[in-house]
């Protein structure tokens, strides 16, 4: 059997990541890939299709429609339609038990989940990395932003990210390509909101999509449904970007169709050897060698190949000496904010699809009194935008016929939405687990354990209330508030967010922590997990970028590690 | 061919250009090519699969007095009903189908107790007549079942008519790929994106 230098288990946004780190840095490497294959371009069997190409015409396959039988679970999410269900996974291929209502959304192809991604990055900052030393909850942070901001750098200068650059201390620049423009709906609002409040800003999304080119890869051309796949490359995916870059130096293989069930540790050298896994068309069981190995499966994926790596060494879990493996689930809530409308403006339009919004970084709890706020701790930032309403709103408004027709051959007033994504406190009893159920693979499915707590919900009143404030600060009219937040049921349940992270996370002390502060398992030096399962606490930022800094800077310590003979 | 399905096969053309070949082939001239342009047409052999040949009709008629002809092709010419009969088939779960079914037939019903003839077959001005006493109660402030059917069933019009070519490139316009430009005068397109 060949023996890899290092096997990466996932190839989304952090498999890809740490398959291009490390091939570059001259290991031969395998990645496993429980799903198909899908080839840049080729396989992109949407992209550019005009809607009435889609015989649903591109129709939200929400639960109970018939195109969403087999994706009770993934239709949950409204990114579920007609053009993208390809790149989403079958749920007999992933089942698991829900206690309250989780809802755990998954790719199942090559390239993962960094086809179909929501593309905005943001760099945490000090504010979060010490965010649980400074208010208790969870563990604190084994690193600060010094020590990821050359990597946010290093990933942004290669992903290519375009936004603006605002100077604040609790959402870090990086290094942009030029902003998107805002619309006029947007200027208007940013104009009323920063005059009414002068310590908030109101800022384009920043995002994993080119406005210039960048190597090989093209500017955005605003055709606008990135999630069907592009072959400009114009944002960031594993095809388009990190696994072109692996490949490209000869040292990488990849194995689609496999799913692991469990990784083979060897006891004696205290290190793990290789990866058993199942071949989902044949069902066949197969093992890989390698001297080291990379955990980028996604946060529950990795957790339950670890809590399914029982030896007499980890009875409860690989790496689990703490008995925190699995422990302290997190998502960011969201769904909670404010619409209205805007007068006027009706002499201005725009022309493109724009696969951005708009940014409202965090505001509350800042550090200073002015920003505190005596019902929650930590924060949350906004989403939104603004455009005229099209065609739709005639289904809401009496009348039809030739004036019917006449009226919607304009658009209609300007709208505008924001809602906020909150941080999720670390608690101990979110928490998954192995049950007794096994997958078709012969694999123990998770039990899912995870609630909102008090201070999110508490937040959540804080996000309607204050997106309903500034819009009518701004100069915003029916300004209406929302949360789709239902106790014990679906709207806004944890995992919606598709931000799921930790249950294996960093800390300083292997007594209550699984990894240490180079994503490291504390027990098992060859064993490095870097996608979101590594995550102490969970700021209330789009974490990708976080998660592809911190994969690239554990592939720097893990090689030189190698090299000095420590793994 | 018209204008704008010109314009938007300059800007895929465009597109293909700045990509140096990336978009295979296939992909752009499948956009045009004769087969497609004839899968997008009703075919002959084309038949639905859940409405009767009489509630396709019922459906036509009364898509086509939604969305009607004017300058530009009306619903019944963009096959709306062709539409509605593949949501009914392949997406509706059965509870959600057979309740616009019943509110079919309530139409009819209510055109048979009002002019004694099935909806389809009475005169346009009863049609019309009817139209506006179901759009009125569908947006009153107490609203029944036959509410739920003609909100439906006008949505479903409309998303039918301006997400087909007809209604996308000919009624409305389809934004050119290229570039993003966020503040332009109304005036310098004149009508809404599809």
């Amino acid at each position: 059997m060949i023996t890899y230098d290092a096997i990466v288990i996932g190839s989304g946004i952090t498999g890809g990541w740490a398959a291009k780190e490390l091939t570059e840095k001259g290991l031969a490497t395998l990645v496993i890939e429980r799903g198909r294959n899908v080839e840049h371009r080729k396989d992109y069997i949407t992209e550019h299709k005009p809607s009435w190409e889609l015989p649903l015409r591109n129709a939200r396959l929400a639960v109970g429609t018939r195109g969403a039988e087999e994706y009770p679970i993934q239709a949950r999410t409204g990114q579920f339609h007609e053009s993208v269900k390809h790149f989403f996974i079958k749920d007999h291929r992933n089942p698991y038990i829900e206690d309250k209502p989780f809802t755990w959304i998954q790719g199942d192809q090559v390239g993962g989940k960094s086809l179909i991604w929501g593309r905005q990055v943001y760099r945490w900052s000090d504010l979060d990395f010490e965010a649980n030393l400074r208010d208790g909850h969870g563990v604190d942070w084994p690193i600060r932003y010094a020590d990821v901001a050359p990597w946010y750098s290093y990933v942004e200068r290669f992903i290519g990210v375009s936004g603006e650059k605002l100077g604040l201390p609790q959402l870090p620049d990086g290094e942009f390509q030029p902003p998107m423009e805002m619309n006029a709906g947007e200027k208007f609002v940013k104009a009323g909101l920063e005059r009414a409040f002068p310590d908030r800003r109101f800022t384009i999304g920043r995002v994993a999509i080119l406005t210039q080119p960048l190597n090989d890869r093209l500017p955005c051309h605003y055709c606008g449904p990135c999630e069907r796949g592009c072959s400009t490359g114009s944002y960031f995916s594993s095809q388009a970007s990190t696994l072109p870059a692996a490949r490209a130096t000869g040292r990488l293989t990849i194995v689609p169709d496999s799913v692991v069930h469990s990784l083979i540790y060897d006891a004696a050298k205290s290190r793990v050897t290789g990866v058993r896994v199942v071949d989902t068309t044949t069902k066949q069981t197969r093992e890989y060698s390698g001297r080291l190995v990379f955990l980028c499966a996604s946060t529950l994926a990795t957790t339950r190949v670890l809590l399914n790596s029982k030896s007499p060494s980890f009875p409860n879990g690989l790496a689990n000496s703490s008995g925190v493996l699995g422990h302290y689930l997190m998502d960011h809530h969201f769904r909670a904010g404010a619409s209205g409308t805007i007068e006027g403006l009706l002499d201005h339009y725009y022309q493109g699809n724009r696969p951005n919004g708009i940014y409202v970084p965090r505001f509350r709890n800042l550090g200073d009194e002015a920003s505190r706020r005596g019902d929650y701790v930590r924060g949350f930032g906004y989403q939104g935008g603004a455009s005229r309403q099209n065609w739709a709103r005639g289904a809401g408004e009496p009348g039809f016929g030739v004036e019917l027709k006449r009226k919607l051959h304009d658009p209609g007033r300007w709208t505008m939405g924001m809602t906020g994504f909150g941080e999720c406190l670390p608690r101990a009893d979110n928490h998954v687990e192995l049950a007794e159920q096994t997958d078709e693979f012969g694999i123990p499915v998770l039990r899912i354990h995870c609630t909102w707590g008090e201070n999110e919900l508490a937040m959540r009143k804080d996000m309607a209330a204050s997106a309903a404030e500034m819009l009518e600060a701004a100069g915003c009219k029916d300004v209406r508030t929302n949360d789709a937040y239902r106790e014990g049921g679906l709207g806004a349940e944890p995992g919606l967010g598709i931000h799921e992270m930790g249950t294996a996370r960093m800390g300083r002390d292997p007594r209550t922590s699984v990894l240490n502060g180079h994503n490291q398992a504390h027990d098992v030096p060859n064993l490095f997990v870097t996608d979101g399962a590594c995550m102490a606490s969970s700021s209330c930022v789009n974490p990708s970028i976080t998660y592809m800094a911190l994969t690239a800077r554990a592939c720097d310590y893990a090689v030189a590690e190698s090299k000095r003979g420590n793994l | 061919m018209s204008r704008n399905t010109i314009s938007r096969r300059r800007a895929l053309q465009q597109v293909a250009l700045l990509l140096g070949g990336a978009i295979s082939a296939p992909t752009v001239a499948g956009v045009f090519s004769t087969a497609t342009r004839r899968a997008w047409a009703a075919s002959p052999a084309w038949a639905p699969r859940t409405l009767s040949a009489a509630q396709l009709e019922l459906v036509a008629t009364l898509a086509e007095h939604i969305v009607p002809q004017t300058e530009t092709p009306g619903a019944r010419a963009a096959g709306v009903h062709r539409f509605v009969d593949t949501l009914l088939t392949d997406h509706y779960p059965a509870a959600e189908r057979d309740r616009f079914l019943t509110g079919l037939a309530g139409v009819d019903a209510q055109a048979q107790s009002h002019y004694g003839k099935r909806f389809a077959e009475s005169a346009a001005a009863q049609q019309v007549a009817l139209l506006r006493e179901l759009d009125a109660a569908a947006y009153a402030a107490t609203r029944g079942e036959d509410a739920w059917f003609f909100r439906r069933m006008k949505e479903l019009t409309l998303v039918g008519y301006y997400t087909s070519e007809i209604g996308a490139m000919q009624e409305l316009r389809v934004s050119p790929f290229g570039t993003y430009r966020g503040d332009i005068p109304y005036t310098s397109i004149g009508r809404a994106w599809a």
